[in-house]
């Protein structure tokens, strides 16, 4: 166990900042750390959470995802209309989005890996054509509210747990799974790490690659579902902030940017940072403007103390004697 | 008086002593060498001496004023240049881009002043006769060995007093290393220091005036270069004394062919290249550097594309990428020619290096087998000795010795039974070095296929059971038995070329 901790001393660097933050919050607003605001910061923390679950596999592997707000929004629309507020659909319309987030992930991931085009381009690209699409299929006009059944896949509680706090957990249990005990995850750092060694260790980097975008597609569209559930219904723009808090909340925790580093257990932990936050600056009576630049300082503020512990390690690789 | 004197120099990266009272001296207008295994304090000597590390205890006089140069500008300002292994050179710029970098000559308007550079870097081309540059070339298209020859024009271009050579031939073909040697000779002549570091003998030889041993971070012995015998030299370098470098040679070929390769093409690098690899066979591969060779090793392995065909153990295979080629068994593996690049992952640790190529193997229901890891892991580590305080150790931290017998590593774990080696004891120590060629020799008497590439001829000449000579992208000779000589392999190499 303290090996695991060594290996991986910004993961609970992470944590460490979550219980500070927590602790700070509640001395500015006292009802914070009462049950059922925890609840509802775990809740708004699960969406951030599972857009960054694929989010995490991609920067591991050395790309970056910015399609992710766009393949939300188009999964949280298309359910809203193909559902028309009843639950029966669900049965063919969730498997049908899931598979439609993983396709455009698909083409994120051939575009990248079979055709070299840089990540940011490949797919931003799909996130505005996306955009577009969905633009066209709505005409702007406002959808149908959401089904029964995903409004307590987001917001029901079984046992005093909310659902999506349940659900959250056991993808963060598959998401472990992968990254640490299976060969994926082994393939998936190489990768990162540097693409020439693993091409030449026989690692399938083409398909790993793809994989990664696959699995951020999956999580989109599903956090997209999910999303509705707890908004009501579906509106245009509702994916956007998950473009920036996803990549943050992999970054805060402990991920390089630059790849082959991070987990999705430091991951989590960055989920909880930045949705504490948002609770804690409103208390401190800040203007919304002074709020988004306290956030951003504080974002950038994290991830900084994060890579001057990348490159202190660097430093020790240089200045080893040969 | 002495160019530079230093004494007692200590150095310490946290718990590691990297150099314990270290002493040395040299004089203008000699070549000083400075031997040692890898791990030995060299690279910390030569390190502090250019400035890009300071020492901890212990002084440095140069013409007998205290020197303590805070980072390279400074070393640069006593005129002391270091010409290292690791490239420091901008693939985006130009060659004499690189040359002058940060010194470019200015015009009035201190824009760079384009004409003077032309003509400066010309000179310095023509007046250390350097092979093959052209100022314009752009970094990235030059081979390893250019790159090499563009770093000691810009650590020529500081003009310095003392300049270090840090396996400055490691990377160079027979002939520019010959140039190296001669512009060795002609440096100390013009009255300046050049202190020189090779894991090459006959180098050594060749142009030292004296020499330094260096072992565990202190100084062994200061040999005038013709009073000592080899063997002394390596004896006092490893601290005990090394039967052999080359391993007896017993033929263990059977007639089983294990690679055969036919008409193998790629664009103008290689043309229709035929040979045939045997069981228990230790084939080199020499010739000229950018003759084929790197292509040759890389189509094989699949790493890039060529045309031909290519038959492993009798059966005919097709080999896209590097994955096709690691396929176990009858797979064919590659000991790279850039470690650090292609080889190893720096940051990960000695076990995840060493089982990535096989990480599967590990795996029942999908989960990886820690256990079942660790003891493959465990095995290798022993089987090749490789010296890493624990399987965490980050491979970026082990020295080249030890990081190449982690790639060794690696290919062994695929079961692969056909190895590609491409020049794997460059920059390697000399005691590394004996055993891997004894690991060669082990494996072919075990049944596995190796074909070798070294840019160190004698390599060839000793280890090998034949060796193809490489001309033009073809095979221009096969040498075997008696026929194997540095003289008939040159011989071949160059019959052609220097005709053309």
């Amino acid at each position: 166990m303290s090996a695991f901790l060594a290996r991986n001393r910004l993961i609970v660097l992470a944590y460490a900042g979550m219980v500070v933050l927590l602790l700070v919050t509640a001395l500015f607003s006292p009802g914070f750390l009462s049950v059922s605001n925890m609840r509802s910061t775990v809740v708004l923390a699960a969406f951030v959470g599972i857009v960054a679950l694929g989010q995490t596999f991609v920067i591991i592997g050395g790309g970056i995802d910015l399609s992710v707000p766009w393949v939300l929004n188009s999964a949280a629309i298309v359910m809203a209309l193909l559902c028309g507020g009843q639950d029966l659909p669900l049965v063919w319309v969730m498997p049908l989005l899931l598979a439609g987030g993983a396709f455009i992930g698909l083409v994120n991931g051939v575009g990248v890996a079979q055709f070299g085009v840089p990540p940011i381009i490949m797919t931003l690209a799909t996130n505005v054509i996306l955009q577009g699409l969905i633009l066209v299929l709505t005409g702007g006009s406002p959808t149908p509210s959401a089904p029964a059944l995903i409004q307590y896949l987001s917001v029901g509680r079984i046992g005093g747990f909310p659902v999506i706090a349940l659900i959250w957990l056991a993808l963060t249990l598959v998401a472990t799974l992968l990254l640490s005990k299976a060969a994926f995850g082994r393939h998936l750092y190489a990768l990162g790490t540097s693409a020439t060694v693993a091409e030449f260790s026989g690692v399938p980097t083409a398909r790993t690659t793809i994989l990664t975008y696959v699995i951020s597609g999956l999580t989109a569209a599903f956090a997209g579902m999910l999303l509705t559930g707890y908004s009501g219904q579906a509106y245009l723009g509702m994916g956007d902030a998950y473009l920036f808090t996803s990549i943050a909340a992999v970054a805060i925790g402990g991920a390089s940017i630059l790849g082959g580093s991070g987990h999705y257990l430091g991951t989590v932990a960055g989920a909880m940072v930045l949705t504490i936050l948002t609770g804690l600056l409103p208390a401190l009576n800040l203007s919304s403007g002074a709020l988004l630049i306290v956030y951003g300082a504080v974002i950038l503020l994290t991830v900084s103390i994060g890579s001057e512990t990348f490159s202190g390690l660097g430093g020790r690789l240089r200045g080893k004697e040969g | 008086m002495d160019l530079v004197t230093v004494k007692g120099l200590s150095k310490r990266y946290g718990g590691i002593v990297a150099l314990s009272e270290a002493t040395f001296s040299a004089r203008a207008g000699e070549v000083h060498a400075l031997l040692g295994e890898n791990g030995a304090g060299k690279s910390t000597f030569i390190q502090i001496l250019s400035g890009a590390v300071q020492h901890d205890g212990g002084s440095i006089l140069v013409d007998g004023q205290d020197y303590r140069p805070a980072n390279p500008d400074a070393a640069q300002a006593r005129g002391i240049a270091a010409v290292f292994q690791e490239l420091s050179l901008i693939p985006d710029l130009s060659v004499e881009q690189n040359i002058w970098f940060r010194h470019e000559p200015r015009t009035f308007l201190r824009t760079i002043n384009r004409a003077e550079m032309r003509r400066m870097t010309l000179a310095l081309l023509d007046k250390y006769k350097f092979p093959t540059l052209r100022p314009e070339q752009e970094l990235r298209r030059l081979t390893l060995a250019e790159r090499q020859i563009v770093e000691i024009a810009k650590g020529l271009a500081k003009d310095p007093r003392i300049l270090i050579l840090d396996e400055a031939t490691s990377a160079l073909p027979a002939r520019e290393a010959e140039w190296l040697l001669k512009l060795t000779r002609q440096l100390a002549a013009e009255g300046r220091l050049v202190i020189f570091i090779s894991h090459r003998m006959a180098e050594v030889r060749a142009i030292a005036d004296r020499l330094t041993i260096f072992r565990n971070g202190s100084t062994i012995a200061v040999h005038e270069a013709n009073a000592v015998s080899d063997n002394e030299i390596v004896t006092q370098m490893i601290g005990r004394h090394l039967d052999r470098l080359y391993p007896e040679r017993i033929a263990t070929a059977t007639d089983r062919i294990a690679l055969s390769v036919k008409g193998f093409s790629s664009g103008s690098r290689l043309s229709g290249v035929d040979f045939a690899l045997r069981e228990g066979e230790v084939l080199g591969v020499g010739g000229l550097q950018g003759h084929g060779q790197r292509e040759l090793f890389q189509s094989l392995f699949g790493a890039s594309k060529a045309s031909g065909s290519i038959e492993l153990w009798g059966k005919p295979v097709s080999i896209g990428n590097p994955r096709q080629a690691l396929i176990g068994k009858d797979g064919i593996a590659l000991v790279p020619e850039d470690r650090r690049g292609q080889g190893l992952l720096l940051t990960k640790s000695v076990r995840e290096n060493l089982t990535l190529s096989v990480i599967r193997r590990f795996t029942e229901n999908g989960l990886l087998s820690r256990q079942k890891e660790a003891a493959l892991v465990k095995e290798m580590v022993d089987f090749l000795r490789i010296k890493a305080g624990t399987p965490e150790q980050l491979a970026g931290t082990l020295s080249g010795g030890n990081q190449q017998k982690v790639i060794f590593g690696k290919m062994l774990l695929t079961q692969a039974r056909v190895l590609l080696l491409y020049d794997p004891t460059r920059g390697v120590d000399v005691g590394t070095k004996g055993e891997i060629f004894q690991l060669m020799r082990n494996l072919a008497a075990k049944g596995y296929a190796i074909l070798f590439h070294s840019s160190d001829m004698p390599e060839l000449v000793h280890v090998a059971d034949r060796v193809l000579v490489m001309r033009n992208g073809g095979i221009a000779a096969t040498l075997g038995g008696e026929r194997i000589s540095e003289a008939s392999i040159l011989r071949a190499a160059m019959l052609e070329s220097e005709a053309a």
